[in-house]
């Protein structure tokens, strides 16, 4: 009873106040940016294309069970459940709208390309069959491999002091004109804000699966837990009809039975 | 009855992150200083640096009006204080009238700073008790800057140079 009891309220913890502060933390980062000259902090509102992209990833998550919506907003549950799921739902959406703002390039031909294949990825993906373990290892791979690009090959080409990437382009391209994939400078405190808020959300996304996963066996252990109290209320309702208590050696409390988890 | 608690108070908290959130990108303070600053600001418990205050004025009586403006930026960084912005835009007036000619760039910021220091005195108009000054309150002072940007025949006229100074 009293591990029932300790999972409940970590699931609540987890699901109502760590993961939406979590998800708004990374809302927050996802657009900060440091100034290269003075280091003064740049915030970057999300662009319109990381509202697409980001409602594109949620029909993602949906698909591949990451977020089941059914268990979410039911018309069955509390109204104050159902709130505080859906604003659950709405810090997600922004922490995913801003995590992609993190790995874009502001802007220039490079913001366009960037969005062209996260949008080109997602869409694809929308018709592929995934499970949420298998999408959050996508997921991971996806966001890496922007950070990668942008904070170290890109910071590289346009650090004012001349990365190395600068200089073997220089090498490479002798003569042509990187003009239309100008790239606004930033200090390097910008590449850690943006892998700490990366790994934020993607840790984030590990904890949604394990808060439905703990929430579906909290919802199972009650329903057994339920359907075990009917059981002895109608055995009791037979006995008190004419027969003898004898041989029933349960009471209520020792109806419960653990979760599955805990058996 | 636990959950509920906690729902309730993780639903409150949030909210309020949110807001702190949806606060700073609409602000874009540039520092933690601005960022304190601006919540001082917003919880309505922003006071200017009073000895900076002091000091700026009295350069501006002294007739050192880029100083005195220096100051009086330091005193209001927030630019939040009806009272200064009003001597800021009086110093911009100051500095940019001049017998012949008036000076159209401190006019038009001196009109921006006086703007504002109306925006931040809307419930009564702001007035000023300084013996110093001729023009006592902020919509004398707008008046007198917006007169002085605009371009009029009386501008030509050869008796403006017996114009004083207020």
């Amino acid at each position: 009873m009293m591990t029932a009891n300790n999972r409940a309220r970590n699931q609540a913890f987890l699901c109502f106040l760590w993961m939406p502060l979590l998800f708004l933390t990374v809302a927050l980062l996802g657009g900060l940016r440091i100034n290269a000259e003075d280091h003064a902090f740049i915030f970057i509102a999300p662009p319109l294309v990381t509202l697409v992209l980001a409602v594109l990833l949620m029909l993602l998550f949906v698909r591949g069970r990451l977020v089941e919506l059914h268990q979410l907003v039911a018309s069955d549950h509390p109204p104050l459940r159902n709130v505080s799921h859906i604003w659950l739902l709405v810090t997600l959406f922004f922490a995913s709208a801003q995590a992609f703002n993190s790995v874009l390039p502001e802007r220039g031909l490079l913001h366009w390309l960037f969005s062209f294949f996260f949008l080109w990825t997602l869409w694809n993906n929308q018709f592929s069959s995934f499970d949420a373990r298998r999408l959050l290892r996508s997921l991971a791979v996806l966001f890496g491999t922007a950070f990668v690009l942008k904070h170290m090959l890109l910071a590289s080409l346009y650090s004012s002091d001349g990365g190395w990437l600068k200089r073997l382009a220089g090498v490479l391209l002798q003569g042509v004109s990187l003009g239309t994939l100008d790239a606004p400078a930033f200090a390097p405190a910008t590449g850690y804000i943006s892998f700490f808020t990366l790994a934020l959300y993607v840790a984030g996304l590990f904890l949604l699966t394990f808060a439905w996963d703990s929430e579906k066996s909290d919802i199972d252990y009650r329903l057994e837990a339920g359907a075990d109290r009917n059981q002895l209320a109608s055995g009791e309702a037979i006995l008190e009809g004419g027969g003898s208590r004898t041989g029933i050696g349960v009471d209520r409390q020792t109806a419960l039975i653990p979760p599955p988890s805990d058996r | 009855m636990q959950a509920k608690v906690i729902q309730v108070a993780g639903l409150i908290l949030t909210v309020a992150y949110a807001s702190f959130i949806i606060w700073i990108y609409a602000t874009e303070p540039r520092t933690f200083k601005e960022v304190a600053t601006g919540a001082e600001v917003a919880t309505g418990t922003y006071q200017i640096d009073q000895e900076k205050f002091n000091s700026a004025l009295a350069l501006f009586r002294r007739e050192q009006f880029r100083a005195a403006r220096d100051e009086w930026l330091r005193a209001d960084p927030a630019q939040s204080d009806a009272r200064t912005q009003f001597y800021i835009g009086y110093s911009f007036y100051r500095e940019g009238w001049g017998r012949v000619y008036y000076d159209q760039d401190l006019f038009k910021q001196g009109l921006e700073a006086v703007n504002r220091a109306i925006t931040l005195a809307p419930n009564a108009p702001l007035t000023v008790d300084d013996p110093d000054l001729q023009m006592h309150t902020a919509a004398e002072l707008k008046t007198e800057l917006e007169q002085g940007t605009e371009r009029t025949w009386s501008d030509v006229n050869p008796l403006k140079v017996l114009r004083t100074r207020k």
